[in-house]
């Protein structure tokens, strides 16, 4: 397949002086889900900016949907959509103003518009509500309507800039599986940066994990996490010294590939923790290590970000605007 | 497409915003009204000391009126686009492939009808308060002209700071701080023999003094042409200024 976007030795540098985007370079083929997972401020924001036209960059060869970044950037706005993080809607205006509104913007007109229009209205349930303005609507109709104007020019690429971000859990799985059926039925290529790693997870073929600026890892979620290493053995640990012990005790167990901290505890790598768990808790035991909790668990993306950034992405201290049940 | 496509799209939308707000609506409506009605009642007195044929102090009013109309109006366009900037909408017409200028024209265009609405609601107000037009439906339509021609050239000050400070609480306060000198210390309101001689000096040399003579000559009669081009020549300067700072200022934000 070809690429509809490469980025080569792209960086991003604000008017502050900030490196918000430090020499990244990726492709996303025609017709993948890709994904931009990372932490608050590590720049993804700043790519899918960059990526649509709206930020400048510093330095790098940028090419979207078959057309130079610099040199045709028109081009560009004709064939992607973009959602972005912040649902931006005229409120004074009803949902098929707006809608009208961004498909005239987009230099369409006449029965073709107004056929769109309707057509989007009803794809993302909003027909019954489309002449109330939009300052009417819950956060989830004003998400799904913000959606559909992203896809009022029938774009060949979406980038979607955190789009399930202060919705509740319910109102996120609809979201995703809307999204699903855009990327496999209608053959939308989509770009997504999340900081949620199920939704990585679940949504994108393959991704790239970026921190600081900088791309720390990339490819399908099932190689990303297989290069944690198999199984991992999580023990709770609260006295530092006991960890201290237990980290080099575990080292010395056969078939433990890799020993680190982790919060309030140590967790030890394995293939395949079924066959040394036995040995591992008997070895702690006789070293008179006993963990206050101990579980065993398949690696996710949050352990590929520790292992490569030795920090956790922290669902907690992600910022939660609002939580407005999301209707579909 | 063209340019006038965009500019029409954007027109459309801000006034369906203003007929979607009945009480902003409302008052721009009837703030002509209330302040012609207003002056007149209050400083009829001053009719008493100006020529017999200039028509009395109604006469005198409503040219100013239209004009101190016309100029509130200009700070809309800043509180517009900073609210565009601050609500990300900006950013989301910027992703399509409106022609940037439109952006602005749209704005600019808006604010131009609604001061034009205002002052045909003020000379309609003055007619039926026994106001004669000396210069017909020519003049009224060259006044019409003027004022909204002042408008925009305000509109430029205010665009540049509402895309600047991002602030709309700023762009009221030097609404009020601009204004009321401009205003009150010109002929717009008062005959200017009646001010002190710094208020003469500074009224001499302000702008609303000379676009409201003009529009007065249209009202009253006897206009002179020259100093009809000294008021348009001195309003495309102060536009020229106004609309460089503007398009510096949206270039950076659009490009």
């Amino acid at each position: 397949m070809s690429d509809i976007i490469s980025a080569e030795n792209l960086i991003v540098v604000y008017q502050d002086g900030t490196r918000a985007v430090e020499d990244i370079s990726f492709n996303v083929e025609e017709g993948e889900f890709f994904g931009f997972l990372g932490p608050n401020g590590a720049g993804k924001s700043t790519t899918i900016k960059v990526l649509t036209t709206l930020l400048r960059k510093a330095s790098g060869k940028v090419a979207v949907a078959g057309f130079d970044l610099e040199k045709s950037p028109g081009e560009i706005r004709k064939c992607i959509g973009v959602l972005s993080q912040e649902t931006s809607l005229d409120v004074d205006l009803t949902g098929w103003e707006n809608l009208h509104l961004q498909g005239r913007l987009q230099q369409m007109s006449g029965t073709a518009l107004d056929e769109r229009v309707k057509e989007l209205l009803e794809l993302v349930q909003l027909d019954g509500v489309a002449r109330k303005p939009a300052g009417r609507y819950s956060g989830g109709m004003r998400k799904r309507l913000d959606l559909a104007s992203a896809l009022i020019n029938k774009p060949r690429l979406l980038f979607l800039d955190e789009p399930t971000t202060g919705l509740d859990a319910q109102s996120r799985t609809a979201i995703w599986e809307y999204l699903e059926s855009l990327n496999k039925k209608e053959g939308i290529t989509i770009f997504l940066t999340t900081q949620y790693l199920e939704e990585a997870d679940r949504l994108c073929q393959r991704l790239s994990i970026i921190d600081h600026g900088k791309l720390i890892a990339k490819g399908t979620p099932a190689e990303l996490k297989e290069t944690v290493g198999g199984d991992m053995v999580n023990l709770t640990l609260k006295d530092p010294l006991l960890r201290e012990r237990a980290k080099l005790v575990l080292k010395t167990i056969a078939g433990v590939s890799k020993v680190s901290d982790s919060d309030g505890g140590v967790v030890a790598y394995t293939k395949n923790a079924g066959q040394i768990i036995a040995e591992l808790v008997t070895t702690l035991d006789r070293n008179g290590i006993r963990p206050s909790f101990l579980s065993i668990s398949s690696p996710t993306l949050d352990d590929v970000f520790l292992r490569e950034t030795g920090r956790r992405i922290r669902s907690d201290e992600l910022s939660r605007k609002e939580t407005e049940p999301f209707l579909m | 497409m063209t340019i006038l496509f965009d500019t029409q799209s954007l027109l459309q939308r801000f006034l369906t915003k203003l007929i979607r707000n009945p009480t902003l609506l409302g008052t721009s409506l009837a703030e002509p009204i209330l302040f012609l009605i207003l002056f007149s009642q209050l400083f009829t007195k001053f009719g008493n000391f100006l020529p017999a044929a200039s028509g009395g102090y109604l006469a005198y009013l409503v040219p100013g009126i239209v004009l101190f109309n016309a100029m509130i109006t200009a700070p809309q366009g800043g509180v517009s686009i900073a609210n565009d900037i601050n609500s990300g909408f900006l950013s989301k017409m910027l992703l399509t492939q409106v022609r940037r200028s439109a952006i602005l024209l749209g704005r600019l265009l808006t604010d131009m009808t609604v001061a034009v609405a205002q002052s045909v609601i003020t000379i309609g107000v003055a007619v039926a308060m026994g106001v004669s037009f000396e210069s017909g439906a020519a003049g009224i339509l060259l006044l019409l002209l003027t004022s909204a021609y002042f408008e925009l050239a305000l509109s430029g000050i205010f665009l540049t700071v509402g895309i600047i400070t991002r602030k709309t609480e700023t762009i009221s306060a030097l609404a009020s701080v601009l204004f009321f000198p401009l205003v009150f210390i010109s002929s717009a309101m008062f005959p200017v023999s009646f001010f002190p001689s710094w208020a003469q000096v500074f009224s001499n040399y302000n702008p609303v003094s000379y676009t409201s003579d003009v529009m007065r000559q249209l009202v009253t009669g006897g206009l002179n042409l020259g100093t009809l081009g000294d008021a348009y020549a001195l309003i495309g300067a102060i536009a020229i200024v106004t609309f460089a700072a503007t398009l510096y200022q949206f270039r950076k934000v659009v490009s």
